[in-house]
């Protein structure tokens, strides 16, 4: 029997998570300064990347921050994220060779172990906006707003962040805290999880009957909705002259709608090869919790960056995060060079599995998308900056190489997906091209 | 048997942070004019807040983890 | 530590809501505790000189010479601490430079004292901002820790007996007419 994927698009790379954007932006305030006494500052930079096989994404963004000399800041970043390319469906591989004739009378063979992806298109806009205003010398109250809106999805939020200046502006305590409000639209509707996904055939008979099944499926629901509350604490510590230490700590709760609209699990028989599809399900209460410690040490010439985080939520995900950066400054002053190292350990979410076995009991939940997936990720890459003779401001080039891969043999796999590798590694390419100048 | 990390490094964390705290109360501390290289851009936890945020947006689209932000501090302490 | 056991490995269960709980509670002693010491005495919270004590003596060297605070009595005295990494200092200069024309013939003499370490950082931002009162150097801050400069840049007005009229922490260009006012009283007495 010949299944396709879903006609639906396929889980867009940009559904960026509401608290982790309305963070970034207060946190990043907070040491939002104009160089060298400049009052405006501009940004830009433009992302290219190319997942092997799978997504491809050029992102523009642009930041200008404006800082009045009593130290009121105020900053608008807008970006663009454009996707194309193919994404797992998190159906499982068929396990045999599979030809199929296009409605143009091309021929074509999908490999027994080819992971299921459909392909897609979308774009996505954002605007960020943050305020600070410093009350004297010790306290520096930030605000900042975050709007972002892609074909089927928008994000809302704000955010507000406190810092304190203690022991001579030696120790900085920060507050944080984020509300978000997001939500899906997913094309064709909201499904109920867990339920039959409809296989879609070729041919216009076939395709109004599926369609129809789909919707009685579909909850008859459009939209969805996502609440993200979040929190952070974090302190900073200037320990020599040349060491400053950060320690910060998040907790973010999510309520609502937490599911893949489109990713899906293969139903398999007892040999092994998949006869049906079912949309995925996960909880609609997500409590996550994040400790980072980080390090910036000058050794005269160069300065290593060194951070570790550890998170864990309740959906049984945990992760380790260790990143390295040493900045070197080349003679001249005005260029420097700095590679970049990180690494990534991740334990898969309780109700993460790769499919369903025919005839068991459902799940109360289950999703297959590698995100939530056991994984390990490692980067290696390099930047340079310099200036182009007299003209002002300043260029850098930064490109990386991310390999991402994951236990694909698990011990519970069933006949014929044993001798497949279900979380081949993949291995991404990304080039950033940025301009940064003040005045 | 779950276990967080997370959790079990909130206690190793804080007293590492609490004695990291201590040191900037000790008669050897940074004077407020010994902060020219704190001062310096590079020395900041994230100092291309453009590039900061590619990055997480990046790892937040592959991976399940969120949070780890950085937070203020350090610099030159001016004003 | 058992997080760092590979995932699968058989671990013995732990009490997760206890340590949970610790670490909440210590969250809020540990900002206590900052907040106080912040507030503390004297070991912690350094005052600069308090108005109306005698400032300290110091003798630095300058680009062509030497300067003596002694032979600086009969005069109103600005003393201005600033360093080259120091945002606020590129401000106070062209401010500086005009109060030097203004009131340098009224009995206003500026010393702004430099805390570069590297001598070279000192004297490019100089090219950059012109100074045409005198400018000295004290890279190992030893002037700094006797006039106990809270921040960067700090300023003291002295009086004619070489006594402290004024301290301020700080600068911002919005805000000179309070000083400007001090200064222009102060030369005309």
């Amino acid at each position: 029997m010949q299944l396709n994927a879903p006609v639906r698009p396929a889980a867009s790379r940009s559904r960026l998570g509401a608290a982790a954007c309305a963070l970034i932006a207060s946190a990043a305030t907070a040491v939002a300064r104009a160089d060298g006494g400049a009052t405006t500052q501009l940004e830009a930079a433009t992302l290219i990347y190319g997942e092997q096989n799978r997504t491809d994404v050029v992102e523009p963004l642009l930041r200008i921050t404006r800082v009045r000399p009593g130290g009121q800041s105020l900053s608008a970043q807008i970006g663009l994220d454009v996707i194309t390319g193919a994404s797992p469906t998190g159906a499982s591989p068929s396990g045999k060779v599979q030809t199929t004739t296009t409605p143009s009378g091309n021929v074509e063979t999908t490999s027994a172990s080819e992971i299921p992806t459909t392909s897609f298109e979308d774009i996505r806009g954002s605007l960020d906006l943050d305020w600070t205003r410093p009350l004297g010398a010790l306290v520096s109250p930030a605000l900042g707003m975050h709007i972002s809106r892609e074909k089927d999805y928008q994000s809302l939020g704000a955010n507000a962040t406190l810092a304190l200046s203690l022991l001579h502006r030696r120790t900085t305590l920060t507050f944080g805290g984020g509300l978000n409000r997001d939500r899906v639209f997913p094309i064709g509707g909201i499904v109920e999880g867990l339920t039959p996904v409809v296989a879609t055939g070729g041919g216009g008979g076939e395709g109004v009957e599926a369609a129809e099944a789909e919707e009685a499926a579909s909850t008859g629901v459009i939209a969805a909705d996502k609440n993200v509350t979040s929190a952070l604490v974090g302190v900073s510590q200037v320990v020599t002259r040349r060491w400053l230490v950060g320690l910060s700590a998040s907790r973010t709760v999510e309520d609502g709608y937490l599911t893949e609209p489109y990713k899906v699990l293969s139903v398999l028989d007892i040999g092994g090869y998949p006869i049906s599809s079912l949309h995925e399900k996960r909880p609609s209460s997500r409590k996550r919790t994040s400790l980072l410690a980080s390090s910036v040490y000058h050794f005269g010439i160069d300065v290593l960056n060194a951070s570790y985080r550890a998170y864990g939520d309740d959906w049984g995900v945990q992760s380790h995060t260790v990143e390295l950066r040493l900045r070197h400054d080349l003679t001249g002053g005005d260029r420097w060079v700095e590679p970049h190292v990180r690494w990534y350990w991740q334990h898969a979410a309780d109700f993460f599995r790769f499919s369903l076995n025919e005839g068991d009991p459902l799940p109360d939940f289950a999703s297959s998308d590698a995100r939530i997936g056991s994984i390990r990720t490692a980067t290696l890459g390099a930047a340079c900056g310099f200036r182009l003779g007299s003209y002002p401001g300043e260029f850098s080039v930064r490109a990386e190489y991310l390999a991402q891969w994951g236990d694909g043999h698990p011990a519970d796999a069933v006949g014929v997906q044993r001798t497949l590798d279900l979380m081949p590694p993949v291995s991404t390419g990304s080039l950033m091209l940025g301009y940064s100048v003040g005045w | 048997m779950k276990v967080h990390p997370a959790r079990e490094l909130a206690v190793a964390l804080l007293l590492a942070a609490l004695g990291a705290l201590a040191s900037g109360c000790a008669a050897t501390a940074v004077k407020p004019w010994d902060r020219d290289l704190l001062a310096q851009k590079k020395m900041q936890f994230a100092p291309s807040p453009l590039q900061y945020s590619i990055d997480q947006h990046t790892y937040f689209s592959r991976e399940g983890s969120t949070g780890g932000l950085n937070v203020g501090g350090g610099g030159c302490g001016c004003n | 530590m058992a997080f760092l056991l590979p995932a699968g490995a058989i671990r013995p269960p732990r009490h997760r809501g206890r340590l949970a709980r610790l670490a909440v509670a210590l969250i809020p002693a540990l900002v206590a505790a900052l907040g106080a010491l912040s507030l503390a005495g004297p070991a912690f919270a350094k005052t600069p000189p308090a108005t109306g004590r005698k400032a300290p003596h110091f003798a630095l060297p300058t680009a062509h010479g030497t300067v003596d605070s002694d032979s600086l009595r009969g005069r109103i005295v600005y003393v201005d601490f600033w360093a080259s990494w120091c945002d606020p200092c590129r401000r106070s200069f062209p401010w500086m430079a005009d109060l030097h024309q203004r009131l340098g013939r009224h009995g206003l003499t500026i010393v702004a004292i430099n805390l570069d370490k590297d001598r070279k950082a000192a004297e490019k931002f100089l090219a950059e901002h012109p100074a045409p009162f005198t400018v000295a150097f004290d890279p190992e801050g030893k002037t700094a820790e006797a006039f106990q400069v809270p921040a960067m840049p700090t300023s003291f007005v002295l009086g004619r007996s070489g006594e402290i009229l004024h301290a301020q922490a700080g600068f911002d260009p919005a805000r000179t007419a309070a000083l400007d006012a001090l200064l222009k009283e102060a030369c005309s007495r």
